[in-house]
């Protein structure tokens, strides 16, 4: 009988095996296990895909507003050259608008051409500075406006010579 | 899980909660599961150690060395086959003393051999085999009874 016992209990194992605990045990053990949801919130997407968003939204506003690095002494750069072309350029409007007032048809002419030329590769410094900014290109367009400022100031040396015999003779 | 429990707390309220208590135990101490055993097993182990704990208080009487009443020489005729259902077998192992009931269930129910359960109940291997085989005499006992009685 001892080993028909065995057999019986092996063959009906789950006839034994038949209990179910009820629902209360699962609940009560999730309620004891508050370091799971603990857990959960660090394991969270959603907080995980909020901080990369803040991580994101920081990089850009650092990268577009931090006043260091090559991009920032570029503008630097451009902003005092804007201040230099805008004096240049308003020394040479006087000028222009001065000689012009003594009309004189052929010196006006060449003048003129030589103001074209120069604005054209005035132009193509303007492009190159866009693209490539450099101390070079910057320097180039000085030089440009300092050439016209020198040319305008020899036309009203020219112009001054021509009144100074007038006013002498008069 | 909780039937392992159960018919060693034998309450069920008590088996219920006994088994939370080790689950909550085994998701405590999942880091010191080396995976050198199934997990199922490893779970099983933490089950059964929290069931005897908790029948611990009654360990006095868990292990009877002498019965009052002596145990009848199997009668041949039953040898061949095994008269009892299983809602009887399961009650007269229900109305095993603690010690006797563990040790039976453990081996023949949770298939644990001798060594495990002299593990398990502090017990050596030798006792273990004594207990189980004076434990199955003592079923039987009882379902004769229930039969002829």
């Amino acid at each position: 009988m001892d080993d028909s016992l065995s057999e019986f209990v092996k063959k009906n194992k789950d006839g034994f095996d038949d209990k179910e605990p009820s629902a209360r045990v699962w609940k009560e053990i999730e309620n004891r296990l508050p370091l799971a949801k603990h857990v959960s919130i660090w394991n969270s997407v959603a907080v995980w895909r909020a901080a990369a968003l803040a991580f994101l939204c920081l990089s850009l506003y650092t990268f577009f507003t931090r006043p260091s690095g090559r991009p920032n002494m570029n503008a630097y750069q451009s902003a005092d050259f804007t201040d230099l072309e805008t004096f240049y350029s308003g020394q040479i409007q006087e000028k222009v608008e001065f000689i012009n007032s003594f009309e004189t048809g052929n010196e006006k002419d060449q003048l003129g051409q030589d103001f074209q030329k120069l604005d054209a590769m005035y132009q193509v410094l303007s492009e190159e500075m866009k693209i490539r900014p450099s101390e070079k290109v910057k320097d180039a367009m000085v030089l440009n406006l300092l050439i016209r400022i020198d040319l305008l100031n020899q036309q009203i040396k020219k112009l001054e010579d021509k009144r100074k015999p007038r006013n002498m003779a008069s | 899980m909780f039937n392992v429990c159960y018919r060693i707390v034998k309450d069920e309220p008590a088996a219920e909660d006994v088994l939370q208590d080790a689950f909550i135990n085994a998701f405590r101490n999942l880091k010191n599961y080396r995976g050198d055993s199934a997990f199922g097993a490893w779970l099983k182990r933490i089950v059964v150690n929290k069931a005897i704990t908790h029948i611990g208080r009654r360990r006095l009487e868990r292990i009877p060395e002498e019965e009052g009443f002596d145990i009848q020489e199997e009668t041949q005729d039953e040898s061949a086959s095994f008269p009892f259902t299983v809602d009887r077998v399961k009650e007269a192992i229900l109305s095993l003393p603690d010690g006797y009931r563990t040790v039976l269930s453990l081996y023949l129910l949770e298939g644990y051999d001798h060594e495990e359960i002299g593990q398990v109940l502090e017990i050596s291997e030798s006792t273990s085999k004594s207990q189980f085989s004076r434990a199955k005499k003592k079923l039987i006992e009882i379902l004769k009874e229930q039969k002829y009685g």
